[in-house]
């Protein structure tokens, strides 16, 4: 029997007993239906969760920083991965190892990072932030936001993007005077500023000796991000201003900068870009391995996908058993199927049918229930996946469905699989049928 | 008369009926030669539709050998039977057995269907042979907008579109009158001769055996009597 013949009859008999067809499909149309959406449901969380991470930076951006840092502790952890010829040597986060994170497969940016906590000066308002200092030609690459103007670029110098909750105010005011006023509304972009370590700056206790560094602003950041309060400066800057401040630190103080400057060669904090975040992990661990600690926000995101997979294992199980229910159906309608049939299959064994056309034949129009179920259970929850959006949506929740193309063709296929299961038992039954009592039975 | 066909050789049939045996079939041996028509002629419960049933494979016989062209029916497991079907055997039944949502042209083409042969090709034949028994302006009916004797020249047209060696007829006329039981009786002895054809025809009407060249009268599982017309008809002359 040819595949165009056994189509078009298994396509007849189904069309046969139209309503009896019709409520199996829509068995199988609830119960694609329901696993779509509640595994979408499910990849809708983890969206949302990368999109949440995504606010306090890219989640393709590893942070590396000194084993110093934290202590001794770190690095005996891994002295005994690294292998004896690293026993008792340092590593250092200097420009070598800037130099061999660029060498990770996978590593798209490195951006040594220094920050500083200075004063911001425009007019006569003032300002306090924390300055980062970085390789202004990666700034866009480590997926800082702007919101007006741009970012930094490999050929700024004297420039500098401010977040947008920098807050400015007037050093003559007192504190309380401050928090009662509204905060002055200024324009930043293309203002020339100025960038002090003195804190007294703007007021009568500024120290006259301190010249203020001159910066343009060049851009803007989101207020609400995880830089908001900062303000992104190229690194050079940032070097040269902390140089001033000890230097002044030194002459008015007296305070010794001896310790420092041996590891002025060192970073306290290096930024690496991956060029997608499926490799984070990867080069995390390369780096880890290295002897540095490492962390990013795909760390967190794992932990909460971790945290969410049992509720999303039971949402998934729940559209599983409306497909399991859908699946008996399947199989009752074509067991009913053959008690009507009977006598038909015994003619048609009867007149040469093979025990495997008669099979196939039973086979495919159960697969044919499981694929127009499963063809109209993925358009239903394509509707339903829009529909959950747009409630969630206007309950500002953070509930939503997503559903990649995957899972569409994979719904459609798993439910012919099914189908074709459910089919087996009846298949069997009725290939085992005997042409001699079946052509008998009126 | 032509070789053997099927040879039955001492076929016993017993049907186990709670404590009770019914010995349906009582150790027959029989020859079918090809191209005659060879009439199974017995009352009810003579035990003639069983052994057409064993002949054409429907059933397994208790004991004995049925060899069809040298290949023992009794051997063969389902798919080799519905092989043997397809390509030896053709089927007429009392009660035409046609599927009733498809067409006659169908019904006819259906053997085809599962011997893979193209569309255009099965329902050319179709059509040829629905002319050849006179339904040609009928192919597209459906089974219940027939008569009795309509739907009959239908399941002929089926059980000869494939060109069996071997037409098994099971009271084919049982449900007709008697005008048509002859048009019929006519129809089929024509189609079967005309490509030498064997046919074998299980009834209890006397009246049919005047088709047959070969009447073989049973009774209570065993042959009774086998008269040969063609012999007859020869010691005569």
């Amino acid at each position: 029997m040819s595949t165009r013949d056994l189509l078009n009859m298994a396509l007849r008999n189904l069309l046969k007993r139209k309503l009896r067809t019709f409520l199996t499909v829509l068995g199988v149309v609830i119960g694609t239906a329901s696993i779509v959406v509640m595994v979408s449901i499910g990849i809708g969380m983890n969206e949302s969760f990368a999109r949440q991470l995504e606010d306090w930076g890219s989640l393709q951006v590893i942070d590396v920083y000194s084993p110093n840092g934290g202590g001794g502790h770190y690095m005996m952890e891994e002295e005994g991965s690294s292998g004896p010829q690293n026993k008792g040597k340092q590593v250092k986060l200097d420009g070598a190892a800037v130099d061999s994170f660029r060498q990770i497969a996978g590593v798209e940016a490195v951006s040594p990072i220094k920050s500083l906590y200075l004063m911001i000066g425009s007019g006569k308002l003032v300002a306090d932030a924390n300055f980062i200092g970085l390789d202004p030609a990666t700034m866009e690459a480590m997926g800082y936001k702007i919101e007006d103007g741009r970012a930094l670029s490999g050929e700024d110098v004297k420039a500098i993007v401010v977040g947008g909750g920098v807050e400015f105010y007037d050093p003559k005011l007192n504190w309380e005077m401050r928090m009662n006023s509204e905060p002055p509304e200024i324009e930043l972009i293309g203002e020339k500023i100025d960038v002090t370590f003195d804190w007294g700056y703007g007021t009568r206790h500024a120290d006259k000796s301190v010249k203020p560094f001159k910066f343009e602003v060049v851009g803007t950041m989101p207020a609400d991000g995880n830089n908001g309060w900062s303000v992104i400066m190229p690194l050079k800057e940032v070097e040269k201003i902390e140089k001033a401040q000890k230097e002044w630190e030194k002459k008015s103080h007296g305070s010794s900068g001896g310790n420092n400057q041996k590891r002025s060669k060192e970073y306290e904090q290096v930024m690496v870009k991956v060029d997608d975040i499926k490799n984070v992990q990867v080069v995390q661990q390369q780096i880890k391995d290295m002897g540095y600690r490492a962390s990013s926000l795909t760390d967190q995101l794992e932990a909460m996908k971790e945290t969410t997979k049992m509720l999303r294992m039971v949402l998934g199980a729940i559209g599983a058993i409306s497909l399991v229910v859908a699946a008996i159906g399947i199989t009752n309608t074509m067991v009913m199927a053959i008690y009507e049939r009977t006598r038909e299959i015994g003619i048609m064994k009867v007149i040469g049918a093979s025990l495997r056309d008669i099979k196939l034949l039973f086979l495919t129009e159960a697969a044919f229930i499981g694929f127009a179920g499963g063809i109209v259970g993925v358009g239903v929850s394509f509707v339903t996946s829009k529909l959950v959006n747009f409630v969630a949506m206007q309950h500002g929740s953070d509930m939503t469905s997503s559903i990649p193309l995957w899972l569409y063709l994979g719904s459609i296929a798993f439910a012919t699989v099914i189908g074709v299961l459910s089919g087996y038992l009846p298949a069997k039954r009725a290939m085992k049928l005997s042409a001699l009592t079946a052509i008998k039975t009126e | 008369m032509g070789r053997n066909v099927i040879r039955i050789k001492n076929v016993k049939k017993i049907y186990q009926m709670g404590k009770e045996k019914i010995q349906a079939v009582n150790g027959i041996s029989l020859n079918i030669r090809q191209g005659e028509v060879c009439c199974l002629l017995g009352k009810s419960g003579s035990g003639k539709s069983t052994l057409l049933n064993l002949i054409a494979g429907l059933e397994k016989p208790s004991s004995g050998q049925i060899i069809f062209n040298k290949k023992h029916i009794e051997r063969m497991n389902e798919d080799q039977l519905a092989d043997f079907r397809q390509r030896y055997v053709g089927f007429v039944f009392q009660s035409y057995n046609l599927l009733p949502t498809l067409t006659a042209m169908e019904n006819v083409t259906l053997p085809l269907i599962f011997k893979n042969v193209p569309l255009k090709e099965r329902n050319e034949r179709a059509m040829e042979m629905l002319t050849a028994v006179g339904l040609g302006d009928r192919a597209h009916h459906k089974p219940h907008e027939m008569s009795g004797g309509q739907q009959q020249r239908v399941s002929i047209a089926r059980a000869f579109i494939n060109s069996p060696q071997v037409v098994f007829a099971d009271e084919p006329t049982g449900n007709l009158d008697t005008r048509t039981t002859y048009e019929m009786m006519d129809l089929i002895t024509a189609l079967a001769s005309k490509n030498k054809q064997t046919l074998v025809i299980v009834t209890h009407d006397l009246e049919l055996s005047d088709y047959a060249d070969r009447i073989v009268m049973l009774s209570d599982g065993e042959v009774e009597r086998i008269e040969d017309k063609r012999q007859a008809e020869g010691e005569k002359e």
